[in-house]
């Protein structure tokens, strides 16, 4: 059972991400983000993580997918639909990508061992401890620093002023 | 599963989005290959986490500090795509060429 699902959640995974990077249409691909954020969220869930799992679909899939099909559907033009949406560098792209997947698959096979030996928890108690404990400062700058994003969003996309 | 299986899908879903990183032309585009990228490294940190170290839930605590930081920067990001296309009417990263003259 338990290897179902992280076999079928890693093919939609990858098969979505590949999706992303090849798709010609933006707006298919920023879709295709959407499913890929979501596999692996399920991914998190098949980890324990129970309240990641939350928080990537709350952030990332109705966060950042929508926040970016926004974008793709305010700044495109129907020219891009007829043109090549990759640079001719694709080739070098590939091979830099293989020789990193390489070096970190020899890292990996270290771990070909490791299974898991304790049922999983729920986390979410020991997260909100952690964050007001130990990450008591870190929460706080993240704070600032979303703050920071917000005030810089609206500066950069609010409309010219007339002079 | 090993620990290893889940290393494996989330170092290929890096190479994925470096891939898609360095070959799009289209700022979004370049933008969906990096959360890609942090999406990889978020898997990692969950897997040695739950694989490793499972009395303890630093991995997971880091992970939610790097998906609010991801949050900002594709926040950021996107509303500087926006200005751009606004002033030169392209969202092309072979375009953007102003400091030249």
């Amino acid at each position: 059972m338990e290897q179902i699902v992280f076999y079928s959640l890693s093919a939609v995974a990858l098969g979505a991400g590949l999706a992303v990077v090849l798709m010609r249409n933006v707006l298919h691909s920023a879709l295709m983000l959407g499913l890929a954020l979501m596999a692996v969220a399920g991914l998190f869930g098949s980890l324990g993580a129970d309240f990641l799992f939350a928080g990537q679909i709350v952030v990332y899939v109705t966060g950042v997918a929508v926040l970016v099909l926004f974008v793709v559907m305010l700044a495109g033009r129907e020219s891009d639909l007829h043109s090549v949406q990759t640079n001719e560098k694709w080739p070098l792209a590939l091979a830099i990508a293989g020789v990193t997947f390489c070096g970190l698959w020899r890292l990996f096979c270290t771990y070909s061992n490791t299974m898991v030996r304790t049922p999983a928890v729920p986390t979410t108690e020991g997260i909100g401890i952690l964050l007001l404990s130990d990450y008591a400062l870190p929460f706080e700058l993240i704070s600032l620093i979303l703050l920071a994003a917000l005030i810089g969003a609206i500066h950069f996309s609010r409309a010219e002023e007339k002079q | 599963m090993t620990l290893s299986a889940y290393l494996t899908v989330a170092g290929l879903l890096f190479c994925i989005g470096l891939f898609g990183a360095l070959t799009r032309r289209n700022t979004i585009g370049i933008l969906m290959g990096i959360e890609l990228m942090f999406n990889a490294a978020n898997l990692n940190l969950v897997a040695f986490n739950r694989f490793l170290h499972f009395d303890r839930l630093d991995g997971n605590v880091m992970t939610l500090f790097i998906i609010g930081v991801a949050a900002a920067e594709a926040v950021v990001g996107l509303a500087l795509v926006v200005a751009i296309y606004r002033n030169i009417n392209t969202i092309y990263a072979e375009d953007f060429n102003l400091l030249k003259g």
